[in-house]
């Protein structure tokens, strides 16, 4: 099963600085392959929601990019800036607490090994 | 593995950007990732116009540029008010009454005494006119039943950019820049 759109566009930006703060650096196609490995398939990071995505946390200072010339071409890797690392940790936790809300609001009973 | 020529890089990054993709950065972002792909899924001799065609139609719903766009949408989201359909009237209407009605006080403050103590029609007929023209078109829009007014529903909420905001600032200052009128 893949997660639509919609659960998926509230939470991005957590789940790149969550990848950013575990890697050191990261490129585009690396985060969505990232992602689909870790998630089984389950999450696919589009290419127009990604990109708009970093280019939003660049523009806040969360990330930094630098840049790596592959022959003619360049490749930006995205790491996380100090600030970024700070938010990194706020937006899990935010997050963490939100699902823990949604656990009680939907009455969904946590699965026991 | 195929292997990408500089003249096929070129094709790529023309391609892109005749499709709407113009902030260099973002190119350099996709050009990157529509090669990996490209690189890791098209087998050596495979039809690499064919291949790229079929690729670049999943990076978009109906055309490219929904990505720049969606890119600039979110880089200026933090530069933008968040106003409800009440504020947003209420700004607009500071807005246009505010150069007339701060002239006025001006000329209050500084010049009464030399126009003997009285307030010429010259100063206050502008106000009323180019105030409460306004007034009234936005006391019609405010009062306006949600049914009759789809464009700008009661509950919704109206994202202004300070650009443009500043944009209107100077057209709606001109009174101040008239003379004073004796």
């Amino acid at each position: 099963m893949t997660y639509s759109t919609e659960l998926i566009k509230g939470t991005l930006k957590t789940i790149i600085l969550k990848l950013l703060s575990d890697n050191k650096k990261m490129y585009g196609y690396e985060i969505t392959q990232n992602v689909k490995e870790l998630t089984k398939d389950q999450i696919q990071i589009t290419e127009g929601a990604l990109y708009p995505t970093l280019h939003a946390l660049e523009a806040e200072g969360l990330v930094t990019t630098e840049v790596e010339y592959i022959g003619k071409r360049v490749r930006k890797y995205y790491s996380l800036s100090p600030t970024g690392k700070a938010k990194a940790k706020e937006k899990v936790k935010e997050l963490a607490n939100f699902i823990d809300t949604m656990i009680t609001l939907l009455e969904i009973k946590p699965k026991t090994a | 593995m195929y292997y990408i020529s500089e003249q096929q890089i070129n094709f790529i990054l023309d391609d892109i950007s005749r499709r709407g993709i113009k902030i260099e950065s973002l190119q350099c972002d996709l050009l990157d990732h529509i090669c990996i792909i490209i690189e890791q899924n098209l087998e050596e001799g495979g039809d690499f116009e064919q291949f790229y065609e079929a690729t670049i139609r999943t990076f978009y719903k109906k055309e490219l540029r929904e990505i720049e766009e969606e890119t600039i949408f979110l880089a200026t989201l933090k530069n933008h008010l968040v106003l409800s359909r009440n504020q947003f009237f209420l700004l607009l209407f500071i807005v246009l009454i505010g150069p007339f009605i701060g002239y006025d006080l001006a000329w209050l403050a500084t010049s009464p005494k030399a126009a003997g103590w009285r307030f010429p029609w010259e100063i206050w007929v502008p106000t009323l006119i180019f105030a409460l023209y306004p007034l009234l078109v936005l006391l019609v829009l405010f009062f306006t039943p949600e049914k009759f007014d789809p464009l700008i529903p009661k509950k919704s909420m109206i994202l202004l950019g300070f650009s443009p905001f500043i944009k209107v600032i100077p057209s709606s200052s001109i009174p101040t820049l008239f003379p004073k009128w004796e």
